[in-house]
This record gives C-alpha cells, sequence and structure tokens, in this order.
C-alpha cells in the first residue's frame, strides 16, 4: 500500500509539471504573449514613463528573457530545492532549503501564496456542501429508478433528470438570483456575496434579545416539523395528496402578494397551480422516507416563519446563519448538473446488478428484497461511483468559475478569470498548479476509495 | 405458407442489406425524445439557413420611384449563399432519400459552387446604414414594400428612435413590435437569437468534429501500438484531463483573442481526451479479433486496418459521445460568451444571457429567451444521444421492462 501510494505520488509530479508546461506555453505562444507591454497596456502614460515602468517590470518578473528561460525559472521558484540567485540575477549556487515561492502576481501586487490561501477554502467549501448533497439525492433517485425500471417513476425522472443536466449554469443562476433575490420579485436571498458586512461584527451563533422570541421560534420550527413530517409519513394517500395540494396552493397564493406588485390575477393563478400541483405530486410518487423528511424541512420552514411572524425580529442572526443564508443558492446552482449527471450513473449502474446473476440467487436463496438491494446490489453499484467522483472535482471547480462570477463570491473561479483576463502570469501558472494538484488528488482518493469498497482490487 | 416464408427471407436480407449504421439511427429516431430534439434541431437549422431572409431591416422586396428593389438580396454575403443552398441541396438529397456517396460529393460540390457563385456574385455594401428604410418610409418614398417576418436586423440598434435599449417584449411605446423585446444596445432580441443560432451550430458541429479527429488519431494509435504509445499518450490525456477544461478555455481564449474560428478549434483542442480514451479501449478489445488479425496478414497498410477495417466497428459508441460533446461544446461558447470572452459584435445567446443581470435590474426577457434557446439545443442534443445510446445498447434502456 504505501509502495503504491508513494508511486503515485511521485508520479504525480511529471503530470504537474506537464499541465503547466500546456498552460504556460498557450500563455507564451500568443500574440503579444507575456510582455512588459501587455501589462501596462491601455495606461496612458508619458513615453519616458511608460519606458520605466516596462523595465521596471521586465527586472521585476524577467518578462524580458526567452519564454523557455521563464519557465524553467518559474519551476525553480516553486519548487523548494533548486538553484538560487544573487540581487543581480546571476546564478549563485544550489541550496535543499531555499523554500518555494509561487512569486507575486502582476495584477494585485500581493504574493500569489496570500491569494490563494485567501481564495481556495471558498470554493472548497462551496465544492465540500455540494458533494454529499449530490450523492445523497442521486443516489436516492437513482435507485429508486433503477427498481422500478419502466415504471412511470423511472420514465419521469429520467426525463427530467436529463434536463436538469442540460440546464446551463448561468441560466439557473440568473434566474434564481433574478426571481428569488432580486426586490423586482422575492427578496429572499442575498445577491451577491458570502457575508453581509454586518455579519463578520456579529456573534457565531445566533441569539434573541428575549428568551421568549427564542423560544417561539425553537418552539415553532419544531411543531412544523414534526406536525408536517408525520402527516408525510402516515397519512393515507388521498388524504395527504388534499392536504399537500391545499399546502402548496396557499403559499403560491402567499408568494404571489408578496410581490411588489401583488403579482396580478395571472401570477397569483399559476403559482397557486405550480405549488399546489408540485406539492401533490410529491406526496404522491415520494417513498415514505423521503416524505417524511421533505415535507419535515417545509414544516421547519413554516413553523420559523410563522413565529417570526408572531414574534417579532428582535434576533441577531449570527455569522453562522449569515453565512449558510448566502451559501444556499450558490451550492444548489453548483449541484444541480452533477446531482441530475451522477443520478443516471446511479440507474444504469444498479439495474446492472440488479439483472445480474448473484442478485438473482440471493433472491433464489430467500433473502429480503431490501437486503438484495442494499447489501449486495448497492456494494458493487457503487464501484462506479467511485470511479466518476474522480472526475466530479475538476467539474465542480470548473463549475464554479461560473457560479463565483454571478454571485460574486471571491474565490478562486473568480480569481481565475481575472487572472486570465489581466494577463496575469505568475497567478494563472499557480492556479493551473493548485487546480491540477487537487484534481489529481481527487484521482488518488478515488482510487483508494476503490480499494476499500471492492475487495477485490488490491494494491499490493 | 412459402409466401410468408419468403417476405420474411426478404425482409431478412432487406434489414441486411441496411447496415449496422442505418439500423441504429433507425432504432434511435423511432423514440419520442431523439425525435423532439431532432424537431428543435431541424427549425434551429431552417433558422440558421435563412437568417437573413428572417430577420433583417433591409427589406426583401420593395418600390422606390417606380422601379423595383431587393435590399436584402444585395446586402447577401458569400456566407449566407453558401449556407442556403448548402441546405437546399441538403433537403433534396433526404427528400429522395438517397444515401451514397454520390451524394456526399453532390453535396461537397453545392458548398463549392455556391462560394464561388456567392463571392463572385455577391458585393454587400460596406456602410450600412439600416435608418434609411424606415425614414424612406415616413418621407413616403417607399411605395410597398415586403418586410422580413422580424423587420430588424441583430446589429440595428435603431439610432433614429432614440434610446431603445432594454425594452421589455411588446412594450415598446412608438408601435415597434420586438416579440423578445430588446437588448442593451437597443437591437431585436429574437432577430439576435436567429442570427446567434448560426454561431452555435457551427461551434456545436466543428469543435466536435476537431476533437473527435484529435481523439480518434491519437486514441487509435494509442490502442494499436500500445506499450510505450500508449504511456505516453495516457500522461498526455491525463494531463488534459487534470486541467479543468473551463480554465483552459479561458486561458487560451483571454491568451489568443476572440475569433469565431479560434474559439471552434479551442473547445476542439481541450475536448478530445473523452474520445481518445473510448478510441484507445475499443481498439484495445478489436486488436485481438480475427478480421483484424487477417487484415494484418493481408499485408494490407496501418492507415487502412485502423481507419477503415477496426473504426468502423468501433464508431457507434462513438457517436453517442460525439452527440454529448456537441452539447458541451455549444455550452463552452455560452460560458465563454458569459464570461465577456467571446465574440466582439456578433450575436451569441451566452452573451445575450450576461445582459440579464448586468444592469442592477433583472431583464427576465434576456435570460428566458437566449437562456432558454441554449438549454433547448443542449437538451434536444443530449436527448439524441441518450436515444443513440439505447439503440446500440437496449439492455438498461426504460423501454423494456423485466417484470
Amino acid at each position: 500500500m504505501i509502495t503504491y501510494l508513494v508511486r503515485r505520488v511521485l508520479l504525480m509530479f511529471p503530470t504537474l509539471i506537464g499541465i503547466t508546461l500546456v498552460v504556460f506555453v498557450v500563455m507564451a505562444s500568443s500574440p503579444g504573449g507575456i510582455s512588459a507591454q501587455s501589462l501596462i497596456e491601455g495606461q496612458n502614460l508619458e513615453p519616458a514613463a511608460k519606458k520605466a515602468l516596462e523595465d521596471y517590470y521586465n527586472r521585476l518578473y524577467g518578462l524580458d528573457q526567452p519564454a523557455p528561460i521563464q519557465y524553467l525559472r518559474w519551476l525553480n521558484n516553486i519548487s523548494p530545492i533548486g538553484f538560487t540567485f544573487d540581487a543581480d540575477n546571476r546564478l549563485s549556487g544550489f541550496s535543499f532549503v531555499k523554500g518555494s515561492d509561487l512569486g507575486t502576481s502582476f495584477k494585485f501586487g500581493r504574493p500569489v501564496l496570500d491569494l490563494i490561501a485567501e481564495r481556495v477554502p471558498i470554493t472548497l467549501l462551496l465544492n465540500l456542501l455540494s458533494i454529499p448533497l449530490i450523492y445523497a439525492a442521486a443516489i436516492g433517485i437513482g435507485v429508486r429508478a433503477a427498481r422500478e425500471r419502466g415504471g412511470s417513476f423511472d420514465v419521469a425522472s429520467g426525463g427530467i433528470m436529463l434536463a436538469l443536466w442540460s440546464v446551463p449554469t448561468m441560466l439557473a443562476g440568473i434566474l434564481l438570483i433574478g426571481f428569488l433575490a432580486s426586490e423586482q420579485h422575492w427578496h429572499w436571498f442575498p445577491t451577491a456575496g458570502l457575508s453581509r458586512r454586518e455579519a463578520l461584527d456579529m456573534p457565531f451563533l445566533p441569539h434573541w434579545h428575549h428568551a421568549r422570541a427564542g423560544i417561539a421560534l425553537l418552539g415553532g420550527m419544531i411543531a412544523g416539523g414534526l406536525l408536517l413530517a408525520a402527516a408525510g409519513r402516515w397519512l393515507p394517500r388521498r388524504a395527504r395528496v388534499a392536504v399537500m395540494g391545499a399546502l402548496g396552493g396557499g403559499l403560491g397564493f402567499t408568494m404571489a402578494s408578496a410581490l411588489p406588485d401583488g403579482g396580478g390575477a395571472i401570477v397569483q393563478a399559476l403559482l397557486i397551480l405550480t405549488l399546489g400541483l408540485a406539492l401533490a405530486a410529491f406526496a404522491n410518487l415520494a417513498g415514505k422516507g423521503v416524505r417524511a423528511s421533505g415535507f419535515g424541512l417545509l414544516g421547519i420552514l413554516l413553523g420559523a416563519w410563522i413565529s417570526r411572524l408572531w414574534g417579532g425580529d428582535e434576533w441577531t442572526s449570527g455569522f453562522l446563519a449569515d453565512r449558510l443564508w448566502h451559501l444556499v443558492l450558490p451550492v444548489v446552482c453548483l449541484s444541480y448538473g452533477g446531482f441530475a449527471f451522477l443520478s443516471k450513473l446511479v440507474r444504469t449502474s444498479m439495474l446492472e446488478n440488479l439483472l445480474s446473476d448473484f442478485a438473482r440467487t440471493a433472491r433464489a436463496k430467500g433473502v429480503r428484497e431490501h437486503d438484495v438491494l442494499w447489501r449486495h446490489v448497492f456494494r458493487n453499484g457503487l464501484l462506479p461511483l467511485i470511479t466518476v467522483s474522480a472526475g466530479l472535482l475538476p467539474a465542480l471547480l470548473g463549475g464554479s468559475v461560473i457560479v463565483e462570477t454571478i454571485f460574486s463570491i471571491d474565490g478562486m473561479g473568480k480569481l481565475a478569470v481575472e487572472a486570465v483576463k489581466g494577463r496575469d502570469r505568475e497567478l494563472v501558472l499557480s492556479l493551473t498548479l493548485i487546480s491540477g494538484f487537487l484534481t489529481l488528488i481527487g484521482y488518488l482518493i478515488a482510487d483508494l476509495c476503490y480499494a476499500v469498497a471492492d475487495p477485490r482490487v488490491s494494491y499490493e | 405458407m412459402s409466401a410468408a416464408v419468403t417476405t420474411a427471407a426478404a425482409e431478412l436480407a432487406g434489414s441486411r442489406r441496411r447496415g449496422y449504421a442505418a439500423r441504429v439511427l433507425r432504432g434511435t429516431f423511432l423514440r419520442l425524445g431523439a425525435r423532439v430534439g431532432a424537431v428543435w434541431i431541424g427549425v434551429l437549422i431552417v433558422a440558421a439557413a435563412f437568417a437573413p431572409l428572417l430577420a433583417n431591416t433591409h427589406p426583401l422586396l420593395m418600390r422606390v420611384n417606380g422601379e423595383l428593389q431587393s435590399p436584402a438580396l444585395a446586402y447577401l454575403g458569400t456566407a449566407d449563399v453558401v449556407l442556403m443552398c448548402t441546405f437546399l441541396a441538403a433537403a433534396v438529397l433526404l427528400l429522395a432519400r438517397r444515401a451514397s456517396k454520390a451524394s456526399v460529393a453532390a453535396l461537397l460540390l453545392t458548398v463549392a459552387g455556391s462560394a464561388l457563385l456567392g463571392a463572385a456574385l455577391t458585393d454587400p455594401p460596406v456602410l450600412t446604414v439600416y435608418e434609411q428604410y424606415r425614414e424612406a418610409e415616413r418621407a413616403g418614398e417607399i411605395e410597398w414594400a415586403i418586410r422580413a417576418p422580424i423587420p430588424y436586423s441583430p446589429k440595428d440598434y435603431q439610432r433614429d428612435a432614440g434610446d431603445t435599449g432594454l425594452e421589455a417584449p411588446l412594450a415598446a411605446p412608438d408601435g415597434r413590435t420586438h416579440w423578445f423585446g430588446t437588448d442593451e444596445n437597443g437591437a431585436d432580441v429574437l432577430s439576435r437569437m436567429i442570427h446567434a443560432s448560426r454561431i452555435a451550430l457551427g461551434i456545436g458541429l466543428v469543435a466536435t468534429g476537431i476533437a473527435m479527429f484529435i481523439g480518434i488519431a491519437v486514441g487509435g494509435l494509442m490502442g494499436w501500438f500500445s506499450g510505450l504509445v500508449d504511456l505516453a499518450g495516457m500522461r498526455l490525456v491525463e494531463i488534459f484531463e487534470a486541467v479543468p477544461t473551463l480554465f483552459l478555455l479561458l486561458t487560451f481564449v483571454a491568451f489568443f483573442g476572440r475569433s469565431l474560428y479560434l474559439m471552434m478549434v479551442i473547445i476542439g483542442l481541450t475536448g478530445w481526451t473523452g474520445y481518445a480514451r473510448f478510441v484507445r479501449a475499443e481498439f484495445l478489445r478489436l486488436r485481438e479479433q480475427d478480421y483484424v488479425q487477417a487484415a494484418v496478414a493481408c499485408g494490407l497498410p496501418l492507415h487502412s486496418i485502423l481507419f477503415r477495417h477496426m473504426l468502423p466497428n468501433g464508431v457507434a459508441p462513438i457517436l453517442v459521445a460525439a452527440s454529448f460533446g456537441i452539447a458541451s461544446a455549444i455550452l463552452a461558447e455560452a460560458m465563454l460568451s458569459f464570461l465577456g470572452l467571446g465574440l466582439v459584435d456578433d450575436p451569441s445567446w451566452g452573451q445575450m444571457l450576461n445582459q440579464a443581470v448586468k444592469s442592477s435590474t433583472f431583464n427576465w426577457w434576456m435570460a428566458a429567451f437566449p437562456g432558454g434557446a441554449i438549454f433547448l439545443t443542449v437538451f434536444a442534443y443530449n436527448l439524441i444521444g441518450e436515444a443513440l445510446r439505447d439503440a446500440i445498447d437496449p439492455y438498461l434502456s426504460q423501454e423494456k421492462a423485466v417484470q
């Protein structure tokens, strides 16, 4: 195992060098390339000042050197072992402890390491929140579709997932912002950023000025959640559909009246119908557990809303609640595509195993269907999911470029856009290095998980 | 009895003669999803081919001072002529149901002929004044005119009507009809969308073609030679896979400037790894088959073995990947345009989508219509891809339930 790990880690180096080389070649071979001229392009300067600035940049970043030298120098700079240079940029020796230096960003004038240390946690936070969501929802839907192959749930979910997968992230993001966050429609969520300015000074957890309000909120949430969860779980089908349909209609009406201009009759009718039908369909189709948790969540939200109407606004939201509130829309945007893709994959891989001989044997010897599904078929169906999870991370990193731009979140994706637009050599190369590294680590973890899930695979 | 046997035998012979590809295609388009997708793409193709006749400020035909003029024809460019002629030729060939080498040759001949014809005959004026027709109409100089269904060109910013930027659909105050509203410069959104369908379709097809070409070449060589070539090739594939595609695209476009053709090449260059993996796996499997060994024993040249004998047997799964690939190429172009790295003045769906939130207000029509067009196109290709996959491998599809 250790040998395997060491070999894999060693193999990462050539790949990482290759990745940065590809990106560097693209930058260096472009018209204009990376030069001092392209950095100060567009600034209105006297010729003398221009010349001085160019010389300054050339001396600072070595931009007047040939491209291969520039790349080798960069490699030398980032590696912890390498050549050292004196003040006049002449080779002065070889050191094993010189430490690695990612350089200084042209555009921001700050060390690249600082910039990345600021931005990477934000992108990772977005992605780490999305991945469990994606997997939980995809496994739930995929397994059910495979079990009821050819049935109405399978066909409907298949079509809906393909459609969801085809929705461009920027369209989803813009629609979510436009309808749920702008003041023209429902101003429920913040439009941009990760937290409000005031929230930075608040305590971490929410707290109340009067105990009454806090107890009311908590009580309302618990009561609403329990009530609706119980209704979703135990009511007979007809009653369930009727109750939830009515609830959806009521919500639709409330939403329409919350619009700045009251919405008008058509919008009102449309909202009442859509929400009523959606909730009724959910109550009709979803399984016991999903129903209970879905309606429980709705009940908690409703309880919180009602108790806030009653208990007033006398509370401080706190840092955590504010951050979570800001994260809702970006995480939704980031996860729906992967979730749609993955649920189709879960269906296929579960189906392959459900139709296999070992599943039939298990059924023939009298194993309960529940155990066949979750103990025999699911374990084997997991394998392709693990393989795909390796590719999910680069896809999410790419997706965060769009999501972070739409929601003005200062993460790595937005930094990448700024870096390439500003032709920032050090920043572009370092970002490539970091995202390539994260991706390769993702592959490695996926391979290790593969060995855990499948005892036939071993890396001895 | 014997008659029935004969018919069955004839049917069998017919289905054999039809070949694998034709059967797969038939199986694909028997499915509802693929049909819906094909209809939408057909609509797009018509819109793309006849864009200058569908949405144009220049009247199609008008009578001024007693003489007939057709400004729309006078302003046609070579590309317009080629697109229309090719579309008509393809439509005729499709209706004649003759899929053969001759018809492909005829199509290519049409493209070349119409390009020559277009280059010789068309001479669009360099300077275009869109306002002249509306002014002439107000002055009463035009006796009658037949206008395009959407009488606005994609770059007609309607300077004569004052500030027309970002008007909601059908909300123009002075009698102008903009079905899908106007964009921030005051141009008609529907007109821009019709003209942008050319870019979307073109990028999807050409970029995927390039990616497939590179992928098949690299993957084929890896699969055939294996060993050292395979090792080096797989490292190359890994390198391209480990950089997030969008990031590589961004770098390419930001450093190389913005042009349609460059964008096609770049999207192709960043998307070939999937095909390469696929073809490699397929060729590693096919290499051991008897017919390939026979081809080797016959002393056929390498390119003949690889691309005439092995590739057709592994092509069906590649077509599935290509169908999904076209969808993602269209998405990639839309994303680049959305990030402000797309084409500068030419209409593009992604760039219009960007304008939905650019000003502080939310302009729903700029999100719903161009975004809806991107969604429908991507969805259409994905539907076709899925139907194709089900047709190739019906074992796991939704239509045949076991219980």
